[in-house]
């Protein structure tokens, strides 16, 4: 023993360092041993990693090594495609894979729970989309489809596991009824804690629906073309419900959301969508009802 | 430089000098100050109740479990599943601890690191614990990364002098920080290392008088290790500090021919139910908990399994394990587990991550 076990020059920190350069190498743990980042840790390759790792009476120190790479790469493979599994759907397992054994490498887990492993896919996608032209830009539009449901999946997740309103008043119809026309301008509106409004190029909630029904085996259908679709997710009962929205829905729930008066969010629609006055009006009340009905909301800002 | 040494456990506890002079934590410095435990004998179980037999409590079986509340003895949870939940996990979770015993079972602790301890995934531990008042916390006597990366495994120590040093003076800065005696479990492993000077069940005995902590026997894993390293698991069985044992685990596993995998999909193998017999005998009787966690049967399937346990809690030697004329024992290989489908591989234990419910 040459220092403290924290040490980095602790033998067992070496040790530890090394075992795991060695099994999270993506091309297996000869590759592994024989990489600089192991070797800086300890001096044993394929051929002398049995100076530390012992064999058995049936494995040598290779293949039991080689045990724990595939429980690494299996185990957090299975949970991405639990996280994803309409995106690995979408692109097929053996696509899925690929991609995630990309992200285990520029990613790998830094958390004590597997429900932040897919934390930055979304940016990942991003990142190695291989559509970009010599300048940088994309050149095609389904990464961004790829992209838009991965973070409707990993939104899904937050919303599952998040703050929610159960247990917990929500404003009712009937309070929003209660409140006087005078004040009703003035009035701000809490969002419930598992509220999300989303806006995206593609449609992708429709699309998530018709993945969903189709049997596990079926192809998945093609990938939509281009169309700008907007939805609101919310928890009740503790399941994540969507709801798709329009436009001037969207745009008002935003503002409301972001802490506008209900006058100027109503203004703001008005002036931004051009959509008719006694139209709007005529459906406000539909859609307070709905979104009441919905819990989207956990009271009045006093 | 440090330096372990044991003097004085005739009598159940010994006396453990740990001199660090690494870069301690501030938090972590306090404990690096010689303890010096006197010689008393340790409770059964650390004083812990029996609590009978449980199951693991997966999110698969919550609706069975809210609509029929099963008359089963007490439920285990993963704890990395609920610290931070705000939806259904910590309801359902916050439900059954009204009506059954909770005991509360990490994966991340990561003992044996030697990457700093988390103080603030102890902090998330120990707010739940508050808030469920779990019959006591377990983890493994594992790492499960270093440099800040999580493997999400259960991976396994060089067995020495320097390890034992170093995860005493862990257990004891845990058991401070949670207020509590920590209960470690001995994992299911597939590698040994060219560095270990003792055999698992001496370091555990070792580390559970010096850390004055408990233990969780699991016999599942005893016997998938011996068959990996080519021990003998009744020895294993017959040497771990019965007093220390708190809890065990029974599970099934997946039988590779050449090794065993620690899969949790399946039913306990009759020579697991042995080792298991032996050990309560031995221990006079511990909580005892059956872990199923891939290919998930209904409720009652699983329950059923660990009530087997029953059958085995009756006085007598273990009939089930013939003995070779070397006398090592004959365990018969377990059958390689069929039918799982292709896109549905046995992952390793451990795996908790919950579902999301959407619609």
């Amino acid at each position: 023993m040459s220092s403290h076990p924290s040490s980095p020059d602790s033998s067992l920190a070496s040790l530890q360092r090394w075992m795991q350069a060695v099994i999270m190498h993506p091309d297996g743990v000869v590759a592994g041993a024989k990489s600089d980042d192991a070797r800086q840790h300890l001096e044993a390759g394929p051929e002398s990693c049995e100076t530390v790792v012992s064999r058995s009476r049936n494995l040598t120190g290779v293949e039991r090594l080689t045990i724990y790479h595939q429980a690494y790469f299996a185990r957090l493979l299975e949970c991405l495609r639990n996280i994803f599994p309409i995106v690995a759907k979408t692109v097929g397992d053996e696509a899925f894979d690929a991609l995630a054994m990309g992200y285990l490498q520029a990613h790998p887990s830094q958390s004590y729970t597997l429900d932040r492993l897919g934390d930055a896919f979304v940016r990942f996608l991003d990142e190695t989309r291989p559509d970009r032209d010599e300048t940088g830009q994309p050149t095609e539009t389904w990464p961004d489809f790829l992209m838009e449901l991965a973070k409707l999946e990993w939104t899904i997740g937050e919303v599952f596991d998040g703050p929610g309103s159960e247990g917990r008043p929500t404003l009712s119809a009937e309070q929003l009824a209660a409140i006087g026309p005078e004040h009703w301008p003035e009035v701000r509106l809490v969002p419930a804690p598992c509220l999300r409004i989303m806006s995206f190029g593609f449609p992708v909630n429709d699309y998530f629906t018709e993945l969903r029904q189709r049997a596990a085996d079926a192809v998945p259908p093609p990938f939509p073309a281009a169309e700008t679709t907007w939805l609101a997710l919310f928890r009740r009962d503790y399941v994540v419900r969507r709801q798709a929205l329009d436009r001037e829905q969207y745009d008002l729930l935003t503002a409301l959301a972001a802490g506008q008066t209900v006058g100027a969010a109503i203004k703001h629609l008005l002036d931004t969508t051009g959509i008719d006055v006694d139209r709007l009006a005529a459906s406000l009340q539909e859609w307070f009802r709905t979104w009441t009905a919905a819990g989207f909301f956990a009271a009045v800002d006093s | 430089m440090p330096s372990v040494f044991a003097t004085g456990a005739s009598a159940g506890r010994g006396v453990v000098h740990c001199f660090g002079a690494g870069p301690a934590s501030a938090p972590a410095a306090a404990y690096f100050t010689p303890r010096i435990y006197t010689a008393t004998m340790t409770p059964a179980r650390l004083g812990y109740p029996q609590l009978g037999l449980g199951v693991g409590l997966r999110t698969a079986h919550f609706p069975y479990l809210l609509e029929h509340w099963p008359a089963v003895d007490w439920f285990e949870i993963i704890s990395e599943n609920f610290i931070d939940s705000r939806g259904r996990p910590r309801y359902v979770l916050d439900k059954l601890a009204e009506r059954y015993p909770i005991v509360m079972h990490g994966v991340s602790l990561s003992i044996g690191s030697t990457d700093s301890l988390s103080f603030d995934y102890l902090a998330r531990l120990k707010r739940l614990a508050d808030a469920i008042k779990p019959k006591w916390i377990s983890d493994h006597l594992c790492w499960t990364g270093v440099l800040g990366l999580n493997a999400h495994d259960l991976l396994p120590l060089p067995l020495n002098e320097e390890t034992l040093c170093h995860v005493v003076e862990r257990i004891r800065v845990v058991q401070d920080f949670l207020e509590r005696p920590l209960v470690l479990e001995n994992p299911s492993s597939y590698v040994t290392f060219a560095s270990s000077t003792m055999s698992e069940w001496e370091f555990l005995s070792r580390m559970a008088d010096e850390a004055d902590c408990g233990l969780l026997l699991d016999v599942n894993n005893v016997y998938v290790s011996s068959v990996n390293h080519d021990f003998d698991p009744l020895e294993y069985i017959d040497h771990v500090p019965h007093g220390r044992v708190v809890q065990c685990h029974l599970a099934g596993h997946t039988n590779c021919v050449t090794h065993l995998i620690d899969t949790h999909d399946n039913h306990v193998i009759d020579p697991v139910w042995e080792l298991y017999r032996r050990a309560h005998r031995l221990t006079g009787g511990m909580s005892t908990l059956l872990e199923w966690d891939a290919s998930i049967p209904p409720f009652p399937v699983v329950h059923a399994e660990v009530l087997k346990a029953r059958e085995y809690m009756v006085a007598g030697e273990a009939s089930g394990v013939r003995r070779q004329a070397s006398g090592k024992p004959d365990l018969p290989p377990t059958a390689a587990k069929a039918g799982l489908p292709a896109r549905e591989p046995s992952v390793p234990h451990p795996l908790h991550l919950v579902g999301r419910e959407v619609q």
